[in-house]
């Protein structure tokens, strides 16, 4: 057994993983919560269709007390993204940004739904001829190339390292990085060539990508552009461990009213499991989710 | 109906695609690949429903890298729809299941 194993592991810190959280620690499991509240749906939002919440409150501020009430029942919390999963031997192997490792009994889903497309002129015409949403998926089509990566966060960040093994440039656009100082200081030592403070304006190729013109009037000669906005998702997180997703959108984890997704100690919560986007579907969800899982990593622990 | 969906590689593709004597489509995939296991269980819906008029296809480009040079594979997954050996559309991603339905029923 690893020396730090947790019953209960949730990938998201808005209501859903918030809820999950106090539901399964206030039960005695050990829970860790990986993620950052800036980049929940809700830490820009003002509430006003919640119940018992009459007066306004901020999301921010709602995300903060969440997570004070699940760290008082001794809930651990990591301001980290999660680059990697795998599930092995009936355990979660959870891989942070900044290279660290953890182990649970269950993984609940609840990092929510972010948009992937830059929405920038040339973009949809050229997916697939080398504009790209998957460095994992495609880096191996680009050796030997010149390839850029769009993006501010954990993603376009491991993405851009990533693809040193294959490509022969690699150009990192972003406007501020907002990574932990280890992924920070591992970028600075890598060959990447880290453009800041500006953004893509457009993609230009005739049959394939060519080059990528950038806000600051400055052109990049390239074949790729891989667009990694945020942090991975469920595409890249989930699908990976094999769950199923909604066949009619390829967007959102299917579960059942336990939350179980079709791998057993999985389970997804709030936004990513569809709509409505509520806090209250989610915070819902949340509890379903962590008192199950709560329950099968104790009968796992007994096995 | 009921086949599954047929594993094709180099050596196979001429004969099972391109000469197939119904149109194709071909699953360009990995298995390092999550968009493109996202998809797999379409594929097999598709197969099920439509896998008398037409062949449902999966290529591992890891396995076999002539199909995805030959046809300027750049992303998985791609998914091609063949008829008399030449492509007739494509779709790049994992895309909802009306878009790929929407593919295939240009075959039919």
């Amino acid at each position: 057994m690893p020396k730090d194993l947790y019953d209960v592991a949730i990938i998201g810190c808005g209501p859903g993983g918030l809820q999950a959280a106090i539901h399964s620690a206030s039960k005695k499991a050990k829970v860790i919560v990986f993620g950052k509240p800036r980049n929940s749906s809700l830490y820009k939002a003002h509430i006003a269709n919640f119940c018992c919440s009459e007066k306004l409150i901020s999301g921010k501020e709602m995300l903060e007390a969440g997570r004070k009430q699940a760290e008082s029942f001794d809930a651990v919390f990591l301001e980290e993204d999660i680059i990697e999963t795998k599930n092995e031997n009936k355990l979660f192997s959870l891989f942070t940004e900044s290279g660290e490792t953890f182990t649970s009994r269950t993984l609940i889903l609840s990092m929510g739904v972010a948009r992937k497309k830059l929405r920038v002129k040339g973009e949809n015409r050229l997916v697939g001829r080398g504009v790209s949403y998957c460095v994992d998926c495609d880096a191996n089509f680009y050796r030997g190339l010149d390839v850029a990566v769009v993006g501010n966060e954990s993603a376009a960040t491991t993405g851009a390292i990533t693809l040193l093994s294959y490509a022969r440039t690699v150009y990192l656009i972003c406007r501020k990085l907002m990574i932990t100082d280890t992924l920070y200081k591992q970028l600075r030592n890598s060959q990447v060539k880290v453009i800041q403070d500006t953004w893509v304006k457009e993609i230009i190729g005739t049959n394939d990508v060519e080059e990528v013109l950038l806000k600051n009037g400055e052109t990049l000669k390239v074949n790729g552009i891989f667009v990694e906005l945020g942090a991975k998702g469920a595409l890249e997180l989930a699908a990976n461990l094999g769950a199923m997703f909604d066949a009619e959108t390829i967007s959102f984890i299917e579960t059942n009213r336990k939350q179980e997704t079709n791998i057993p100690g999985l389970y997804a919560a709030g936004d990513i499991t569809g709509q409505p986007w509520q806090i209250a579907k989610a915070v819902g969800e949340g509890c379903v989710a962590g008192i199950e899982a709560t329950e099968y990593a104790k009968k796992l622990a007994k096995s | 109906m009921g086949q599954g969906v047929l594993d094709v590689d180099d050596n196979s593709f001429e004969s099972e695609i391109l000469k197939a004597d119904k149109p194709a489509l071909v699953d360009f995939w990995a298995p390092w690949c999550g968009p493109c296991k996202a998809i797999a269980p379409v594929m097999k819906e598709l197969e099920e429903a439509y896998g008398d008029s037409i062949v449902f296809a999966r290529c591992n480009v890891d396995n076999s890298p002539n199909a995805p040079t030959q046809y300027s594979i750049r992303a998985i997954p791609t998914l091609i729809l063949f008829q008399d050996g030449k492509v007739v559309d494509q779709i790049v991603g994992a895309v909802p299941k009306s878009q790929l339905e929407g593919l295939v029923k240009k075959a039919l």
